[in-house]
């Protein structure tokens, strides 16, 4: 999954990009709301976290451009303002759900994560696709109960194809989703993760589909 | 006016009077060139007096000459007629006057004096004026005084002074109704502008409006001045503490992130350091606000947007809750406050419900007596014992610690609602659960 995290204040969007990437994320970071809206309406982003007294642009003006560019990807405000008025003006711009600072990290992961799920339809933080398990919460991946060791990238691989099961995804739309902007982009190193992924939790768990992308398979819709 | 009339009164009557008496005089003066002394010692006129009235019956113009004698043991003198005019017909004056004693010279000022005439029918105020002379060839001095009815002339002064009264009097009237006229109508301004400042202040309008006069046009600018200063003021310092609010959280958020993911004694500090700070800054940004609640003048807020707002965000915040909100009751309500007094308050019941609630929450807003309106809030959740809702109300309390919130929601909802003169109340909903009763002041149309 990746993220766009929206903040002008240089050490909190630090602590927020790591501590996200820990959780398994690809993070952007935008500083002020001018480079967030350009971000936001030119990568595709899983969900963005934004704050919303911004220089240039302020938070409320970004978002309220980005429905109307027919931006839906879901965003949660992040903000010192606690005013009801603001909630509303927040909410009424389009955003999905909002938390004052100063905040814990864990609520701000675990609402994020309720905003991921719902995006992509699911009720809960853990897929499962027979007897693989991904844990969005705890970053981890477990097949028959146990762990596998996944590095980050193959983390956010798996979580992404789990998130959208059963759908091919093609390899452009992979690497968007994977990768932050720091990252050397490179459409083959898509393949390579996918094939150290199949070694890691079962070669017949990706498809894949010629010209197309990859697809994991879920058992139950399958019929395995 | 009445200085007027009475000085009016005495100018005519000394003018009329002095008129009156000229002839007089001069028929004295006449009498006197006249009277001879007769062979027989007895007077006689050599001329009669020209004034014809004098020769005719009881005219009410008289003459005598005679002789002052004093009646004995009373300080009185009475004439002893010798010649008298025709026009006596046989009657007699009533001429005694202490003042003959005193009669002056001839040359000097005659003794002027009033009785009563002979024509009783005529109801005759005689006019007298004498004069004392010694003829030749006597030795006593004789009094001679001429007399005229004053009646007529009194009663024509009467009437005019009756008519000059009148006049004025009428005068004074219109005066007086044109003077309060002018003052209504040249006042009309003032007491429209009075109006619209009571308008501003019972929160049915936001400022001063209408069209003044150039001389009171300063003053409708002047108060709208004083009131968006005086909204300016309160909005600015509430700004100063906000920011300051406001600036100070993403250091603390900062500073308790960085602890939170150190777990040593350095960071365990920082943190509870950090949580206090938060609750100070929480504190002071509501006390300032509460500082400034109900300060400023003729600040108030449509009701229904700042409440659809609520109805449309709620349901979005708790959005797994599947929330459905119902909003009913009378449209077009102003809350006499502060829009973000209103919102605190509503906002914190609705979400206080919403945490509550099963999925349902009710929302009634109702115009009462007394200049108030009744927002109730209704939820269909386990409601609340009398003994719960009163910990809630205490400052800082929490009720279920495992539903996220500062606690501080509800007991704000009562300080505001106390600030403005209004009121709090909880009771059990049609559907079991809690509901909460707001009343609040609202902008009344007189």
């Amino acid at each position: 999954m990746r993220l766009l995290i929206v903040e002008d204040d240089a050490d909190l969007s630090r602590q927020l990009k790591s501590a996200f990437k820990d959780a398994g994320y690809a993070v952007d970071v935008a500083k002020d709301g001018e480079e967030g809206h350009f971000l936001g309406d030119t990568e595709p982003y899983d969900a963005v976290i934004l704050d919303l007294g911004l220089p240039l642009i302020d938070g409320v003006s970004v978002l309220q451009k980005w429905r109307a560019d027919g931006k839906d990807f879901p965003v949660l405000i992040l903000t010192a303002r606690d005013q009801w008025s603001e909630k509303v003006a927040g909410f009424d711009a389009g955003a999905d759900d909002y938390l004052t600072k100063p905040f814990h990290v864990e609520e701000l992961m675990a609402r994020l994560r309720a905003l991921l799920r719902r995006a992509a339809g699911q009720t809960t933080d853990t897929v499962e696709l027979g007897d693989l398990l991904v844990d969005n919460r705890a970053a981890r991946a477990f097949i028959d109960g146990m762990a596998i060791k996944l590095t980050s990238h193959e983390f956010r691989l798996l979580s992404y194809m789990a998130a959208h099961k059963g759908r091919v995804i093609s390899r452009t739309e992979l690497v968007e989703h994977i990768y932050d902007q720091d990252f050397d982009r490179d459409s083959n190193t898509i393949e390579v993760f996918v094939g150290r992924l199949r070694k890691k939790i079962g070669t017949d768990r990706i498809e894949t589909v010629r010209g197309l992308g990859y697809r994991l398979l879920d058992p139950e819709s399958e019929g395995a | 006016m009445i200085f007027v009339t009475l000085a009016l009164g005495l100018v005519s009557r000394n003018s009329s009077y002095r008129s009156f008496d000229e002839p007089l005089e001069a028929a004295v003066t006449g009498l006197i060139a006249s009277v001879e002394t007769g062979e027989d010692g007895v007077l006689r006129l050599s001329r009669e007096l020209p004034d014809p009235r004098y020769q005719r019956a009881l005219s009410g113009r008289y003459w005598v000459i005679g002789t002052a004698t004093e009646v004995v043991g009373q300080d009185r003198y009475f004439i002893i007629p010798q010649l008298s005019s025709r026009s006596l017909y046989g009657t007699l004056l009533d001429i005694s006057n202490p003042d003959y004693a005193f009669l002056a010279e001839q040359g000097q000022e005659p003794l002027r004096f009033t009785t009563p005439g002979p024509n009783i029918d005529a109801d005759e105020n005689l006019r007298v004026i004498a004069r004392q002379v010694i003829l030749p060839n006597m030795t006593t001095p004789v009094v001679v005084l001429a007399a005229a009815d004053r009646a007529p002339v009194i009663r024509s002064i009467q009437n005019f002074i009756l008519t000059a009264v009148t006049l004025l009097l009428i005068l004074t009237m219109g005066l007086i109704f044109a003077v309060y006229a002018q003052v209504r109508i040249g006042l009309r301004p003032l007491f429209a502008l009075g109006k619209s400042i009571a308008d501003v202040r019972e929160g049915r309008m936001a400022s001063v409006e209408g069209e003044y006069p150039p001389e009171i046009a300063p003053l409708a600018t002047e108060l709208n001045s004083l009131i968006s200063h005086n909204k300016e003021i309160v909005d600015r310092a509430q700004t100063h503490v906000g920011n300051l609010a406001h600036a100070l959280k993403t250091p603390i958020a900062v500073l308790r992130n960085e602890a939170a993911a150190a777990k040593t004694t350095p960071s365990r500090i920082v943190t509870k350091q950090t949580d206090i700070m938060a609750a100070q800054v929480d504190h002071h940004l509501r006390r300032a606000r509460a500082a400034a609640r109900g300060q400023a003048i003729g600040v108030r807020a449509e009701m229904d947007p700042v409440i659809d707002g609520l109805v449309r965000t709620l349901p979005r915040i708790y959005r797994d809750k599947g929330l459905k909100i119902t909003k009913t009751g009378d449209p077009g309500l102003i809350f006499r406050g502060h829009p973000r007094d209103l919102e605190d308050m509503v906002g914190n019941l609705m979400d206080n419900a919403a945490k509550w609630t099963s999925s349902h929450i009710d929302v009634t807003l109702r115009k009462v007596e007394n200049g108030l309106c009744r927002v109730r809030i209704a939820d269909d959740g386990p409601g609340l014992t009398a003994a719960d809702i009163e910990t809630a109300l205490k400052r800082g309390a929490r009720l279920d610690e495992a539903t996220p919130g500062s606690g501080l929601g509800l007991s704000i909802v009562k300080d505001l609602a106390d600030a403005y003169k209004g009121s709090l109340t909880f009771s059990r909903s049609d559907a079991g659960g809690l509901q909460a009763e707001l009343h609040l002041p609202i902008a009344i149309d007189p």
